[in-house]
């Protein structure tokens, strides 16, 4: 069984910094170097000394949960073990350069970044890799900035975008943010794409398929090469999404698969870790027909170095400098240390992991032969519910109620890093829920800091600063 | 679970009522889909005096996991709104053919209300 | 080390607990799991060879060994102050920095509770009641900004009114964000490190979205007539967006006071030392547009056993729920940044962050006084004041300046022909007086 921490203080949990300390310093006056009509009048924030910062942050930290607490089998986000030499080579006090050096100067900080685009070309297939935009969901906006500049330089602009239903909602998002129509796709009956579907769909005005395999069930698409051709029939472009990649690693490449651009998830695939929301890196690569369009600048050799440059029909840029260089760096120490070999293994055990644990659970799973996840059902149950439960038996749940082909569904990755006593435990914890009436679930959570949280009531007073405090109290 | 559909409101497909009353009608969402929705946290409604028409989405509803567009039954002139639900979003779920109720408005064509769906006819839908 | 005999030295499994689970899943090989067509399947290699922790370790230190030591004066959107040890040291936590979203807040209050404080110490900062877990950056906030904009907007309008002095990183990441929309972007003109505020009132007109305005300027200097801005960019419906710095903003105008609507800027200057130009991204804005507004937050609710705890909330905004209707595709945003400045920002607290903010002008001042004081050197070349940085004017063309210097270790921005560009904080006033030295060598 499990307790996580809990603070608790005059009948509340951890106070806020603001209750430990309100100070209002007024700002301006003789001793400024400023004339008060260009400064505020006073700050107020807490003013606390450092002992007593440590010992807040430090109990936050309690009332949290990581990788390193416990298994965390949320299915599309793989969660797994974040190196620790991983933290000490970003740290490097060389690498914490400005990014307006002269290029000549920061030679080093190129030659890592060369390297890296070198690495996720080849594990992806892709000519050519651009490390700029910040997140997943930047590089899908890059990609398909790329698209769409790539249809305009041939004359040809198109109007849709085309996304199976299950698709990760970013997608949606990201081709409206770009200007386009979604198409939306239905599953076929087998959980994977309906090849009449997609007939019908694509058309002269197909920008790209955005299509991520194996898809969020788990399946891979096996009709591949067919979709990929039916899209590039009709002039459009294949578009993946690298949240997966962790199922294929030296075993499918997306560039082998007719796909033309695609983004990598650098924290699902190499490990970088989460923050609790980030910074994350969503490196973009593209087949060399498309190379002319990434974001600038790119990194490549020269006489004895290395150079930044734009490439000729560049997009121009997705972030104000040059992304999220310290992911950057944790994701290509990671890809160094593990090489070839601990790529390959690392996919080979996510998959295991998951069919494993997939055969241990008393759930059903609607669609299969899934790889490094898969969408159990609850069934009756309500699995946002039994996800709540799951909590009591010291292990973070699985996504739940996505995808929606998979009703009650509970999407599972338990990633590569669990061994087989871990994955029997949230086995127990998937079972001992399966077993239980819906008073016991809905009851859930006990052991967490907090019981469970009315989303209703956030959501229909919003206080979103400890100036709402008093509004709320009173 | 049987839903409450009286029998002297008209329908849309949608789930969205309206009354037929002489003047103004009022409209609101049903309770098939007040249920639906769940817990309602947000209504987003346009104001006195906009137009609105048979078809077209004239506001929104929010739960925590889902967002609806409201399909007007109706066009014509908006000529009251509840603005209660600005602040007791809950009402749409409590009450939603009484102070759930969302505008006011007058008609421009009432011909256009007999062809909407009968209390029947909806019942026959949502079930 | 780890009973794994090869292969990833991250997954725990030995061969015989492998051949177990295979056994337990009815399958008599890994491959035995892989559902790939043979004609899309990949027999090569990556030709990535593997190396040991220690090996890599070294590998990495000496290839950034290669990036030249340099004392940086750089500055213009991407700045280093002294990060206390008691950053790195909560914020490495792993209960922090190995979780995900928080999207079972029952387990997850501390980071909630932290993004929330966050947001809080924003507020404040800002004046404005609503500010978001992060955006990426400052470049993707204004972008965001604008994007918003175009969603509130009241009037017909299309144009978004940018500096003309605005990074070309800035502008360029703009113009793409709105690049789906119909709006487009123009500049209006500075004066004297000011923005022109009879050009700019010339420029904004009924077709005008937004006006995005920075103080300090990318030039360092402390606008002066916020005030007037605001009122005539409302006069005209439309949205002013002020662009800053929280330590900036510790000290100068509050935004709420002078009009803004939205606040973008960098929240990095806390938290993070010089980090290549990753950033993170300040959005506050107000009531108004609460439901307009992109990415994550953190809200105040109750839990069954009554007592106040946190959650996201308002997600129906966000792309996982209104998918190509949401107000942005953000989700991983830069969080634990956020809580590397939040600790930051305490650790300072509001008499720190205020003498840390009048220390960036009088520091710029001193400088500035000191270059002038070097033959063929004119500085600053605004007659305003300045908020750690500014440009000098240099008799000599500015790039052979820089060159020279950075052959004396030193790195200045070149921003124009005879225009270097200056950053002076605590991280670097150490180094001033060899700086001034070395100006006197090459100017």
């Amino acid at each position: 069984m499990y307790d996580q921490a809990r603070f608790t203080q005059n009948g509340e949990y951890e106070p806020l910094l603001s209750e430990k300390d309100s100070t209002k310093v007024e700002v301006g006056g003789d001793d400024s170097p400023l004339p008060d009509d260009l400064t505020r009048d006073s700050l107020e924030l807490p003013e606390l000394s450092e002992p007593e910062l440590a010992r807040h942050y430090t109990r936050l930290s309690q009332m949290n949960y990581g990788v390193e607490t416990g298994p965390y089998p949320l299915g599309s986000c793989t969660m797994k073990y974040n190196p620790k030499f991983t933290e000490d080579v970003a740290a490097d006090p060389n690498a914490a350069i400005h990014p307006d050096r002269s290029e000549r100067s920061m030679q080093g900080t190129l030659e890592m970044l060369y390297h890296l685009q070198d690495y996720l070309g080849r594990i992806g297939g892709m000519d050519a890799v651009t490390l700029q935009p910040p997140a997943g969901a930047a590089g899908e906006f890059t990609g398909i900035l790329v698209a769409k500049a790539y249809h305009e330089a041939q004359g040809n602009e198109r109007s849709e975008v085309i996304i199976p239903a299950s698709a990760h909602g970013t997608n949606f998002a990201t081709a409206a943010m770009a200007g386009y129509d979604v198409v939306e796709l239905p599953s076929g009956d087998d959980g994977r794409v309906d090849l009449d579907a997609l007939e019908a769909a694509v058309s002269e005005d197909t920008a790209a398929l955005m299509l991520t395999n194996p898809n969020t069930v788990g399946l891979f698409e096996r009709d591949i090469t067919e979709i990929a051709e039916m899209v590039h029939d009709v002039g459009g472009l294949l578009y993946y999404d690298g949240a997966n990649l962790n199922a294929l690693l030296g075993r499918a490449r997306p560039g082998d698969m007719g796909f033309d651009i695609m983004h990598y998830n650098v924290h699902k695939t190499f490990a970088t870790p989460h923050g609790g929301g980030g910074p994350g890196a969503g490196p973009v690569g593209v087949v060399d027909e498309l190379a002319e369009f990434l974001s600038s600048p790119q990194v490549r050799r020269n006489d004895g170095g290395f150079e930044l440059f734009d490439p000729e029909h560049s997009i121009g840029k997705v972030h104000g400098f040059y992304g999220n260089w310290l992911v950057l760096v944790k994701a290509y120490a990671y890809i160094a240390r593990l090489g070839d070999e601990g790529l390959e293994d690392a996919s080979a055990k996510a998959v295991l992991n998951a069919n494993y644990l997939g055969s241990q659970i008393e759930y059903d799973i609607p669609y299969g032969p899934f790889h490094h996840e898969f969408a159990a059902t609850s069934g009756e149950q309500d699995a946002a519910d039994v996800a709540k439960r799951m909590l009591d038996y010291g292990v973070h749940p699985p996504t739940t109620k996505w995808p929606e082909m998979v009703p009650e569904a509970m999407l599972t990755e338990p990633t590569e890093v669990e061994n087989r006593e871990t994955l029997d435990d949230l086995a127990t914890a998937f079972n001992a829920a399966h077993g239980e009436d819906d008073e016991t679930l809905e009851h859930a959570p006990n052991k967490t800091t907090a019981r469970r949280i009315d989303q209703v009531s956030a959501a229909r007073n919003p206080r979103l600063s400890w100036h709402a405090l008093g509004d709320a109290d009173e | 679970m049987s839903f409450e559909v009286p029998d002297d409101l008209r329908y849309m497909e949608s789930h969205e009522w309206t009354s037929t009353d002489d003047g103004s009608v009022r409209i609101g969402i049903t309770d098939f889909a007040q249920d639906e929705l769940g817990d309602v946290v947000f209504v987003e409604l346009p104001g006195e005096g906009d137009e609105v028409t048979h078809g077209e989405e004239f506001g929104v509803v929010e739960s925590i996991k889902a967002v609806s567009d409201l399909y007007s039954p109706v066009s014509g002139t908006v000529t009251a709104v509840n603005e209660d639900l600005f602040d007791q979003p809950e009402l749409v779920n409590e009450d939603p053919f009484g102070d759930g109720w969302m505008l006011e408005v007058d008609p421009s064509d009432r011909d256009a209300l007999d062809e909407l769906l009968s209390a029947d006819e909806y019942r026959d839908q949502i079930e | 080390m780890t009973r794994h005999e090869q292969g990833s030295p991250y997954a725990p499994h030995t061969s015989e607990e492998t051949a177990a689970m295979l056994d337990v899943v009815g399958v008599d090989s890994e491959e035995a799991l892989f559902d790939i067509p043979d004609d899309v399947a990949f027999t090569g290699e990556f030709g990535i060879d593997s190396r040991g922790e220690r090996e890599l370790r070294g590998e990495l230190s000496r290839l950034f060994a290669k990036n030249d030591d340099l004392t940086e004066f750089l500055g213009r959107g991407h700045y280093d102050h002294y990060v206390p040890s008691l950053v790195d040291n909560l914020s490495l936590r792993s209960e922090f920095l190995t979780s995900y979203t928080q999207y079972q807040p029952e387990i997850t209050q501390g980071f909630l509770q932290v993004l929330f404080e966050y947001q809080s110490m924003l507020v404040e900062l800002t004046g404005l009641p609503i500010a978001n877990c992060s955006m990426y950056d400052a470049a993707t906030g204004i972008a965001e900004a604008a994007r918003l904009a175009n969603r509130v907007r009241q009037a017909s309008g299309t144009t978004v009114l940018v500096p003309e002095t605005l990074r070309a990183g800035k502008y360029g990441v703009v113009e793409n964000y709105v690049g789906g929309t119909d709006l487009t972007l123009d500049s209006y003109p500075m004066d004297d490190g000011n923005v022109d505020v009879d050009a700019l009132a010339d420029a904004v007109g009924d077709d005008t979205v937004m006006v995005y305005v920075e103080n300090p300027t990318v030039r360092g200097a402390i606008e002066e007539n916020l005030a007037d801005i605001g009122e005539l960019v409302h006069d005209e419906d439309a949205l002013f967006c002020l662009g800053s710095d929280v330590v900036a903003l510790s000290l100068l105008e509050e935004p709420a006071s002078v009009g803004a609507d939205v606040v973008v800027g960098e929240a990095e200057v806390l938290g993070l030392p010089t980090s290549f130009g990753m950033g993170l991204g300040i959005f506050a804005t107000r009531e108004d547009y609460l439901r307009q507004v992109p990415g994550r937050l953190v809200g105040i609710s109750e839990d069954a056993s009554d007592r106040r705890a946190y959650t996201l909330t308002l997600q129906t905004r966000e792309q996982h729920i209104r998918k190509e209707r949401a107000t942005s595709n953000i989700c991983t945003n830069q969080a634990w940044v956020a809580l590397r400045a939040a600790i930051h920002a305490a650790s300072l607290g509001p008499s720190g962050l205020v003498d840390l903010a009048e220390d960036c002008v009088r520091d710029a001042a001193e400088l500035a006084a000191r270059l002038d004081d070097v033959s063929g050197i004119q500085a600053p070349v605004h007659d305003r004041h300045h908020f750690r940085e500014f440009v000098a004017h240099t008799d000599q063309p500015a790039a052979a300046v820089a060159e020279d210097l950075e052959a004396e270790g030193f790195a200045v921005h070149v921003v124009g022909e005879h225009e270097i560009q200056v950053c002076v904080t605590e991280t670097n006033a150490d180094h001033v007086d060899a700086l001034v030295a070395a100006f006197e060598e090459v100017a």
